[in-house]
């Protein structure tokens, strides 16, 4: 089955196989540097999520991708979407602000305590919070600017599927080692 | 060079390019329709009573206002092809006698065919608005607030109508709604 593949291997060499690894690892770093880049720009741990709940929609279905922004400077208003993080929670929450209340502020980010809720959901998130009665800003990850329907579903089935993961991994890795352009 | 593999990798990178490149100009279209189309006119937000009551059990803590509205507002011309839907909420906003700003989402409506974009509304909030430091020598002021949520493309927020001036909260009565 792979006898070809293995004379090309053989005939091409060790160098060329290094070349490849290179290629490979460069296109990994670059990928790496775009996200965290992205992450600098918009002041955001994550500024591109994937909707993993239903609890937004009919705005948000699960596989949604959204694009965050997170400025320091700028206040949270009630109807902004945000995504948000529970210390000890391990799954960040898409969700809309419903309250929010500003005491005066000391320091350059603003002394915001909010409140949110799903779209889809009868109550508010007070029950998300693990004790807390609101989110403060250091919970949050980001405010939803943009939109991407279903792109992400992919990263959902490959959750919910892992073999389809090491399949995808494997196979891109074999590509990579092999190909001969 | 034109072997299957080559083929597959070349069919789908076009492809996804052009996806990726008619979502873009779908995006970007809702932007530049935004900038022809006609202002909203007419939103109107008129609060009829507002009452201020202890909570009960629980929620003693806390001073609750109940407040009774009437909402008009035509939104159909926030609809074009790339809209999703229209997230609408009554937003009251005021600062406490602790020097709070607050804002509190006391209504909202989602609203997803053109057809429906002709709000009137007669009633109270449907979330709790609460205080705990309460409400003495509080004004609100109430705002209509949409946001228009894409197929594709970036989140749009805007205001369509509010009330004229703030509305007083009366002083705490009885422990009755």
């Amino acid at each position: 089955m792979f006898t070809e593949e293995l004379k090309a291997f053989r005939r091409l060499g060790f160098r060329h196989v290094l070349l490849q690894a290179l290629n490979f690892a460069s296109v990994i770093a670059s990928g790496l540097m775009i996200w965290k880049g992205l992450g600098l720009v918009t002041n955001s741990e994550s500024p591109i999520v994937v909707v993993l709940s239903g609890s937004m929609e009919p705005a948000f279905y699960r596989g949604d991708l959204l694009f965050l922004t997170n400025p320091i400077h700028e206040r949270y208003h009630t109807g902004d979407i945000t995504v948000y993080k529970i210390p000890g929670a391990d799954i960040p929450i898409v969700h809309r602000v419903l309250e929010t209340h500003d005491a005066k502020s000391r320091g350059p980010t603003h002394n915001q305590r909010l409140l949110t809720k799903g779209d889809n959901n009868d109550v508010n998130d007070i029950e998300l919070y693990r004790g807390l009665d609101y989110l403060e800003r250091k919970h949050i990850v980001g405010k939803v600017r943009g939109f991407l329907p279903y792109i992400g579903y992919v990263t959902i089935a490959m959750n919910d599927f892992p073999q389809l993961k090491y399949a995808l991994l494997g196979g891109l890795g074999l590509l990579a080692l092999i190909q001969r352009e | 060079m034109h072997s299957v593999y080559a083929r597959v990798n070349n069919i789908s990178a076009l492809l996804s390019s052009c996806v990726m490149g008619l979502l873009a100009a779908i995006a970007l279209s809702s932007v530049v329709l935004s900038l022809f189309e006609a202002p909203l006119e007419g939103g109107q937000v008129l609060v009829k009573g507002v009452k201020v009551t202890h909570g009960r059990g629980r929620q003693y803590q806390y001073e609750h206002a109940t407040v009774a509205f009437e909402i008009d507002a035509d939104l159909t011309p926030l609809f074009n092809w790339n809209t999703k839907q229209l997230f609408l909420y009554l937003d009251a906003e005021y600062t406490n006698s602790k020097g709070v700003k607050n804002a509190v989402v006391i209504w909202d409506r989602i609203v997803r065919r053109r057809e429906d974009a002709q709000i009137h509304v007669e009633g109270r909030q449907k979330y709790a608005f609460r205080d705990k430091t309460g409400f003495r020598d509080a004004a609100a002021t109430y705002t209509l607030r949409y946001n228009v949520m894409p197929h594709v493309g970036a989140l749009v927020y805007g205001a369509a109508g509010r009330t004229n001036g703030s509305v007083a909260f009366p002083a705490l009565n009885s422990h009755n709604v």
